[in-house]
């Protein structure tokens, strides 16, 4: 009589929003709870139960796994279509023809926005980038599932490198899917962190507030996409982005980042490349020194030539310079030597010209070209006298002619 | 870590000299001292890239 009731009331199919509060899967088909919460209180309000039928969960796992990157698992909120089923035996049940899955994603991105808002509000979603990565970063803690290819890969390719660049490796097993990626993450990282006052390094003398390790990695293996929705929590974020080392997350997946690639410090996409990533890092270091390396020995080289150079340039000039003063003397003195005697002939004609011009003037004066011209010279006393008022009547004067003498007597 | 600080000093140490020759603020007796210098960083930080520490603590205990 109910099933009859239900039949006629609840004949068609309707699509229905509900959260899975339990999903499980036996014998092929879906087994699974939906609930509906209260919007404040959260406490469930309604309950159904909801069965996949196997040939029809066949169909649908895949596709919404393909779609939302993860199984259907309890927590989720989900679309369904659904048709209902009373069963005498077995009460009542819906039975699921479809799911949506963009229903769930469009949750799971709401989900996702709103715990980034979280992280960005409790002022942690930057805090790994603040970190340095150590030029020196060779001691890695590890995390990851020990038998995991990824793990395989990364170590052998730092143990491999070609630079011949060493690696310590520690590896802090965590399982990396299903639900629980938070528990074990975050455990993995308290073990690191907890080898912080243990480390033999640290000693009296030299305090360490630092795990000894130089950067975390976190790695999950070989291609394969399914299920990262682990990885999407807000407390594994919380504890990524609050961790005093630099973290490297090589989930390996296409689609977008996880947050816990978000707040981490650097994010590659595969676990080779998180290695590739390390031994570069070291790689800028080796170049740089070999690059000094480089410099110093040319620049000590030149100068070191260049001073040689100096010396020996010195050396051969210092004996040239020598010559070419000594021959520049004999030079100059060999001119001198070669004026001299013309100076001197110069000179002494000169001298004669001087002497022949004086002897000619003094001829001028000679008074016998004056008696010859017919002046004549007038003595008194011996003595020529000029002025006649000198002369009183009586005296006896001279007077010198060219050819004798008269003397007279003044009237 | 402190041990991580004596390679970045290193380093930077080295970076200085580079600097300095660069600049030619060094004479002939400097420069020969400051080569020894480079010579020892370079080594040093070489040896940290590719030698494990048990290595590099054996060679520091040889030298002493």
């Amino acid at each position: 009589m109910v099933r009859d009731a239900i039949e006629m009331h609840l004949p068609d199919e309707y699509w229905v929003e509900a959260e899975l509060s339990e999903c499980r899967e036996h014998s092929g088909h879906c087994y699974m709870e939906l609930i509906e919460k209260d919007e404040h209180s959260n406490t469930p309000v309604a309950r159904a139960a909801a069965k996949c039928w196997r040939q029809t969960w066949i169909m649908v796992k895949p596709n919404f796994e393909r779609t939302t990157g993860t199984p259907l698992r309890a927590g989720m909120k989900v679309l369904l279509r659904v048709y209902a089923q009373y069963h005498e035996a077995y009460g009542f049940s819906w039975i699921v023809s479809d799911i949506d899955p963009t229903y769930t994603l469009g949750d799971m991105a709401r989900r996702r926005q709103e715990i980034i808002r979280q992280l960005k509000e409790e002022g942690v979603f930057d805090m790994q980038r603040e970190l340095k990565l150590p030029l020196f970063a060779q001691r890695i803690a590890v995390i990851s599932a020990p038998n995991a290819a990824g793990y395989g890969d990364f170590c052998r390719q730092l143990e491999d490198n070609a630079y011949g660049f060493r690696f310590s490796i520690t590896l802090f097993p965590a399982i990396m899917q299903g639900e629980q990626v938070e528990a074990t993450i975050i455990a993995a990282l308290n073990s690191i962190f907890a080898t912080t006052a243990t480390s033999p390094v640290a000693s009296a003398s030299i305090p360490s507030d630092l795990p000894p390790f130089d950067a975390v990695v976190i790695i999950r293996g070989g291609g394969a996409t399914a299920d990262l929705s682990g990885f999407d929590t807000l407390a594994l974020a919380e504890n990524v982005a609050q961790f005093p080392l630099p973290i490297i997350t090589g989930i390996g997946h296409d689609r977008d980042e996880s947050i816990i690639d978000m707040v981490s410090h650097t994010r590659v996409k595969t676990p080779t490349a998180a290695a590739a990533f390390l031994i570069d890092n070291l790689r800028r270091v080796s170049e740089s020194i070999e690059q000094a390396e480089t410099f110093i020995l040319n620049y000590v080289n030149e100068h070191i030539r260049f001073q040689q150079q100096h010396i020996t340039n010195l050396t051969t000039l210092i004996p040239t310079l020598a010559q070419r003063l000594l021959s520049d003397s004999h030079h100059r003195i060999e001119l001198l030597q070669g004026r001299l005697p013309i100076a001197i002939e110069r000179r002494l004609t000169a001298q004669q010209h001087l002497l022949e011009q004086t002897a000619l003037k003094l001829q001028g004066f000679d008074p016998k070209l004056l008696l010859s011209r017919g002046y004549s010279i007038t003595l008194f006393q011996g003595k020529a006298i000029r002025n006649p008022q000198l002369l009183k009547p009586g005296d006896e004067i001279e007077t010198l002619m060219e050819k004798g003498t008269v003397t007279s007597i003044v009237r | 870590m402190n041990q991580e600080m004596k390679y970045e000093a290193a380093l930077a140490e080295l970076q200085g000299i580079v600097h300095k020759m660069e600049s030619n603020e060094l004479d002939i007796d400097q420069l020969t001292e400051q080569l020894k210098r480079a010579q020892q960083l370079i080594t040093l930080c070489k040896d940290k890239l590719t030698k494990t520490d048990e290595e590099i603590k054996k060679i520091l205990a040889e030298t002493k």
